[in-house]
């Protein structure tokens, strides 16, 4: 209800272009969560999957003249493959040796961007990128509404008996064998799902801006998307999709203080981190 | 039932376990003791495949076990318990149970994306709640249970995996006398389900009143075998246990 009255709300097109990002940032912040939040694993190459979706539906869609509708699903499920891949790693590594990996993935990711210039056309970007849906308004919509199936899927998904895997492996991996689980496939199904995600995020961000250049796809955004599953609350269905819209308007709302905006942002964050170690959603949870 | 042969397991120079023979008979209460590092542990875990021996056989009902991984022998029916209990600690104690469901859900996965919550088993992991103690206090944190609840959850974790042979390391250990009592009052309940038991233990009432045969280990290899009571009346055994000028 909310979603569908908010762009009534907010009519000027910047505001609903925030509202635009603001529905990709939820799509990346449930697909970050899955793995970290559920998972356990501490996952900061989340961002190249993200690039992943975004580039290869681009060059589908501006080289080989694919419909959108098709170029999609073959970059989610690029980036579902991209995130086996890292799996195929991140079972064999945990903790800091793991996000250290990932880490190095997103990087690796980025590089590959900046450098293959035959096909990616580097740092030069790729122009003139039509959205699937011709206005802001109706994007927003079509973003949203996938947001939301995702989220009611995920939240299914998370109340199943693979939830309680899924959370089995987060908090002891070894007893979690001893019942029978295999955690390399499940942990890697977590990487794939998540990625896939993430990649269906990106198929609607070079369309909604217009140009496509690595520097959107920069390892500063897989620790935007932690900061968003963090504050919100990891391990919760609501937590990061608070915290995905707290940290793409916060940002917007504080433009009005100039250079001081980013130590704001800062200052918030590490204030949340502090005192509400559970994320934002831990407050509702207190207050039940 | 299980049944291994020269089993060995060095870490480093240490010889942990060396060339243990030995064969738990189906159904029954088979105990595992021996002096502090006398490397039961070890064993247990070359048993439920947390580790892998560096030589020997090792067979469950006629089928190999050697290369393969804990959750496959967990899916042939070998369950367990840790001597450092590892619970899902955040997680509520229906959940911990719930999750030792784990290889008997066979729903295909896109039914979970649509329905969600499958309540299977929950009647059953009630039950086992129950079993155990537990049932009244389902929906807490297992991390906020105290230590003895702490360890009968784990019981009924491992339960749940519906196991032919379960394997406990030290269940009694830092339990009070009411507890070991109800313990060991859960275990022949255990037994009488037809589920065998090997049971590494210090708590000589556990193992001298429950247990039909003992298997004894020291310095990581084989000393003794046979009932409770030979075992007492075992002259190599005490040694162990008390030190060799007690052995007259």
């Amino acid at each position: 209800m909310l979603v569908a009255a908010a762009p009534w709300l907010i009519t000027t097109p910047y505001w609903r272009g925030i509202l635009v990002l603001c529905a990709m940032n939820v799509l990346l912040a449930l697909s970050l969560n899955l793995v970290m939040g559920y998972t356990g694993q501490l996952n900061l190459g989340q961002s190249a999957f993200y690039a992943i979706g975004a580039y290869v539906s681009t060059i589908l869609i501006k080289t080989y003249h694919w419909n959108f509708w098709l170029a999609a699903p073959a970059a989610i499920i690029a980036a579902g493959f991209l995130g086996l891949a890292l799996a195929a790693f991140a079972v064999r590594l945990r903790g800091h040796y793991l996000a250290i990996a990932s880490l190095g993935f997103a990087v690796i990711t980025y590089q590959v961007l900046v450098n293959w210039e035959s096909v990616t056309e580097g740092v030069r970007g790729i122009y003139g990128i039509l959205p699937p849906v011709g206005n802001t308004l109706g994007l927003f919509y079509l973003i949203a509404g996938i947001a939301l199936l995702v989220y009611l899927a995920m939240d299914n998904l998370v109340r199943s008996p693979v939830g309680d895997t899924l959370r089995a492996i987060r908090e002891d991996e070894i007893s979690a064998a001893a019942l029978g689980v295999n955690g390399a496939l499940w942990k890697a199904f977590a990487f794939g799902v998540g990625a896939a995600i993430a990649g269906l995020a990106g198929c609607f961000y070079p369309g909604f801006v217009g140009t496509l250049v690595p520097d959107a796809f920069n390892i500063v955004e897989s620790f935007t998307m932690l900061a968003m599953v963090i504050v919100g609350g990891m391990g919760t269905m609501l937590g990061p999709v608070i915290g995905a819209i707290v940290l793409t308007f916060l940002p917007e709302l504080l433009r009005g203080f100039g250079e001081l905006r980013l130590m704001i942002y800062g200052v918030a964050l590490t204030l949340v981190v502090l005192f509400l170690p559970g994320g934002i959603a831990s407050c509702f949870k207190r207050a039940r | 039932m299980l049944q291994a042969r020269a089993l060995s397991k060095s870490f480093g120079g240490v010889r942990a376990v060396h060339e243990v023979t030995l064969a738990v008979p189906e159904k029954m209460i088979y105990a595992l003791i021996g002096p502090n590092g006398a490397g039961k542990s070890t064993l247990l875990n070359l048993l439920s495949g947390i580790y892998q021996p560096d030589a020997g056989e090792l067979t469950f009902r006629g089928e190999n076990l050697i290369g393969l991984p804990a959750y496959r022998r967990a899916r042939l029916g070998i369950a367990r318990t840790f001597q450092k209990i590892r619970l899902f600690k955040q997680l509520s104690l229906l959940e911990n149970v719930r999750a030792g469901f784990h290889i008997h859900q066979d729903a295909p996965l896109w039914r979970y994306l649509v329905r969600g919550g499958s309540d299977r088993y929950d009647a059953e992991a009630r039950e086992l709640l129950q079993f155990v103690g537990l049932g009244e206090r389902m929906h807490e944190r297992a991390g906020a249970l105290a230590y003895g609840q702490q360890r009968m959850l784990e019981i009924a974790r491992a339960l749940a995996t519906r196991p032919r042979l379960f394997m406990l390391d030290e269940p009694a250990a830092g339990l009070n006398a009411a507890e070991v009592d109800f313990l060991l009052q859960r275990l022949v309940d255990v037994s009488r389900r037809g589920i065998t038991l090997l049971v590494v233990e210090h708590n000589m009432d556990l193992v001298m009143n429950v247990a039909q045969r003992v298997f004894v280990m020291d310095h990581g290899v084989p000393l003794y075998e046979g009932t409770p009571r030979e075992v007492q009346a075992n002259r190599a055994v005490v040694a162990a246990y008390l030190g060799g000028e007690f052995a007259a």
